[in-house]
């Protein structure tokens, strides 16, 4: 009785055919309609070279695996690129956007000529002997500026907080001071303090500064107006100074390190254009820097990074603007917030919407919280969208233009960025620790690449930066972990010291200092010798202490501790 | 029809789609391993086992490199002047049967100078090291020009100092 039961069992339909299919098509699209990883997940396991030698007590040296231990490093973004002029590029012609002024490249050049031989002539600069203080917020004179006293081989001072103008104008007095018009009674205040001190200043204010401040100028000091100067400039022939070699300094970027010390770092033109050239690297190549594109920085053009990402913008022909938070010198003591009204603070000027954004984890924790709160004001297609977006990231897949976008997300970017919020294609986040939870919800909500940098002010370009297409995430094992910041960029190499050879025998992963050597990396320089503190051997072989602590995990990529 | 116990396959069928397009409409929803997988082959975020070998820079001396000969099938190293590489990968060559292998554990500056593997090349072990001072400036070329070979061939792991120096 037993076979027949079976083949009761077994009888089969019509119904059985069409659920037969179904059940095929169903199982295939299950199956083959997983999308397939941004990158590779072997990359993301080796995202360094290693060396295969270590001294004891240090770590191996590691470099960016594309750029490998036995090539050189990229020092220049194009093959013609020696100095900071030759960022200014003649061959693009078309206008670009720098804060509010819409210019050309061949404009843009002329103005430097004008106003560098105005600096020569009216407020009496002599190349190679003054230094020029650049008190200056972020402003597109701020580049002229730069620009034109690096041509003429006049080295700029920089300062990356207020607190350092008093001791750097009694340590090095520069021969001249550019500043904003609204600064100027502050700037005069702290030179009339200084005493018997005061030397004779040139001061160049931007800006139409106010009568009572020009009233108050004493009569060792003369104020110039900016427009004075470029004017000057244009009516008479232009001069022309020996052309910079790249190994020239012309720029020292006071700063102050962890212990509260004065430091300055030296930058020279080869640093910076090693710098646009890591900054280049830092995008995929199917998404690399172009005239399309709109960079809006959160970094000061007076930190040596800031500087680096407006010459990238520069070099690349894209329109560019920085954000409310980057002014380092306010004439208020309001406290700088990094979120949302700060990211919006760009719409003030007329550039197209951005497309690549540099800001602090402040700024993107701030965004993806507001983005993923209007996300939720659509109950329930927001549960089914939050799924799909984290099986396609558990998966390596990230875009903007998925069928979940389009229902929720577009729609919640549009109310907290506005009108320009679908252009954002890549964030990169630096300077500040970016905590490794916020990191999936960054990706759900803006649903591009996010790179996370470790920035220092003696180092013109990032020093790590994470892979823009990895979106791997690890579980926390505390809340306030930060997230992984990936391997040296594609010019530093770096190596941890201060670690216990025992425990790296043993398998673990090593931890101790940060140093970094490569060729965006500034000299130290111009502080007395005692401020220094940096080990004798490792400047020897040219190593620069950033003063972080720091974890390498197996697959290369660099941890930070706190 | 498709119900009754009569007809299994078609039950097994329905249930099979019902969980296929339970799957694809509600995913798993975390992003997040439990344990971190080991292999890329079993997650997307995986982390590799182990990190890729390095070989520590120690400094020895005639007596400590000398085991360092592979008789007892381990390393191989050889100095030449002052500069430790680890030969391990030529063991054809400096291995002890090879037709180097008198190089193996030892100070080869000499040797590779004057392009000889005879065994006078080579400084007894209790002796000072080497000098290389009679050696001509052709010599010392020829020296330069195996170190520069044997950098890009295999690792520099140590220095070579006198013995009693550490």
């Amino acid at each position: 009785m037993a076979p027949a039961n079976i083949a009761d069992y077994l009888v089969t339909d019509d119904l059985t055919l069409l659920l037969g299919l179904i059940a095929a098509t169903v199982f295939l699209l299950h199956t083959f309609n997983k999308p397939q990883p941004l990158v590779h997940p072997i990359l993301l396991g080796r995202q360094s070279d290693v060396a295969r030698v270590r001294n004891p007590g240090e770590s191996a040296v590691y470099r960016n695996y594309g750029t490998g231990l036995i090539s050189r490093f990229p020092l220049r973004p194009g093959k013609e690129v020696h100095i900071l002029a030759d960022f200014v590029r003649s061959d693009h012609d078309l206008p670009r956007t720098l804060w509010n002024t819409k210019i050309t490249n061949a404009t843009l050049q002329d103005r430097v000529a004008a106003v560098g031989t105005g600096f020569i002539r009216l407020a009496g600069l002599q190349p190679g002997e003054s230094n020029v203080l650049l008190f200056l917020n972020d402003c597109i004179e701020f580049l002229i500026s730069d620009l034109a006293l690096a041509s003429h081989s006049i080295p700029s001072f920089t300062l990356t907080t207020s607190q350092l103008l008093s001791p750097v104008l009694e340590s090095h007095p520069p021969s001249a001071i550019i500043t904003n018009a609204e600064l100027l009674p502050s700037l005069l205040e702290l030179i009339y303090d200084g005493g018997e001190n005061t030397q004779k200043y040139t001061i160049i204010v931007v800006g139409e500064p106010s009568a009572h401040a020009m009233a108050s100028v004493a009569s060792k000091i003369r104020v110039l107006r900016w427009d004075e100067v470029e004017r000057e400039g244009n009516k008479v022939e232009k001069i022309l100074s020996p052309i910079p070699k790249p190994q020239d300094v012309f720029t020292v970027s006071f700063y102050a390190n962890g212990n509260g010390q004065i430091q300055g770092a030296q930058f020279t033109h080869a640093n910076l254009t090693a710098g646009v050239a890591a900054i280049n690297s830092m995008f995929p190549a199917a998404q690399a820097l172009s005239r399309l594109d709109t960079i809006v920085s959160g970094h000061s053009l007076s930190t040596a990074y800031g500087r680096a990402v407006a010459y990238s913008a520069i070099y690349e022909g894209t329109s560019f603007a920085t954000l409310h938070s980057s002014k380092l010198f306010r004439g208020d003591e309001a406290t700088i917030k990094y979120d949302v009204t700060d990211v919006l603070s760009i719409k003030k000027f007329p550039i197209p919407s951005p497309t690549i954004l540099f800001i602090k984890p402040g700024h993107l924790e701030s965004l993806v919280d507001a983005i993923l709160r209007e996300a939720k004001k659509s109950f329930f297609l927001n549960s089914f969208a939050w799924r799909h977006k984290l099986a396609g990231i558990s998966e390596g897949f990230v875009t903007k233009d998925s069928l979940w976008d389009r229902l929720v997300y577009d729609g919640a970017r549009a109310r907290v960025i506005g009108e320009g919020a679908g252009t954002v294609r890549a964030v990169v986040v630096s300077d500040g620790t970016l905590r490794a939870s916020i990191l999936t919800p960054a990706r759900v909500a803006l649903s591009c690449p996010i790179i996370n940098t470790y920035t220092h002010p003696l180092v013109a370009a990032p020093i790590l930066a994470s892979h823009p297409l990895d979106l791997q995430s690890f579980p926390p094992s505390s809340e306030k972990e930060s997230a992984a910041s990936g391997p040296p960029s594609v010019n530093v190499e770096a190596k941890v010291v201060g670690i216990s050879d025992d425990a790296v025998e043993a398998g673990g992963d090593p931890e101790g200092s940060l140093l970094i050597r490569g060729p965006p990396v500034g000299k130290l320089g111009g502080v007395e010798e005692s401020y220094v503190d940096v080990q004798k051997l490792e400047e020897e072989e040219g190593w620069a202490a950033t003063g972080a602590r720091a974890i390498i995990q197996t697959n290369g990529s660099f941890k930070l501790l706190a | 029809m498709s119900f009754s116990f009569d007809t299994p396959i078609n039950t097994a069928l329905f249930l099979f789609i019902l969980y296929s397009v339970e799957r694809i409409i509600f995913p798993s929803a975390s992003a997040t391993p439990k344990s971190v997988p080991r292999e890329f082959k079993s997650g997307y975020s995986w982390m590799p086992k182990s990190h890729p070998p390095t070989v520590l820079f120690k400094t020895y001396t005639p007596k400590t490199l000398e085991p360092f000969n592979g008789k007892d099938g381990g390393r191989i190293l050889l100095a030449i002047n002052g500069q430790v590489f680890d030969v391990t990968a030529g063991r054809n060559f400096y291995g002890p049967n090879g037709m180097y292998g008198n190089f193996a554990g030892r100070d080869a500056s000499r040797g590779m100078a004057k392009q000889s593997f005879d065994l006078d090349m080579l400084t007894p072990i209790d002796q000072p090291l080497d000098k290389l001072q009679d050696l001509t400036s052709d010599e010392i070329d020829n020296m330069k020009g195996w170190i520069e070979h044997f950098s890009n061939k295999y690792i520099v792991c140590g220095k070579l100092v006198e013995n009693g120096a550490i």
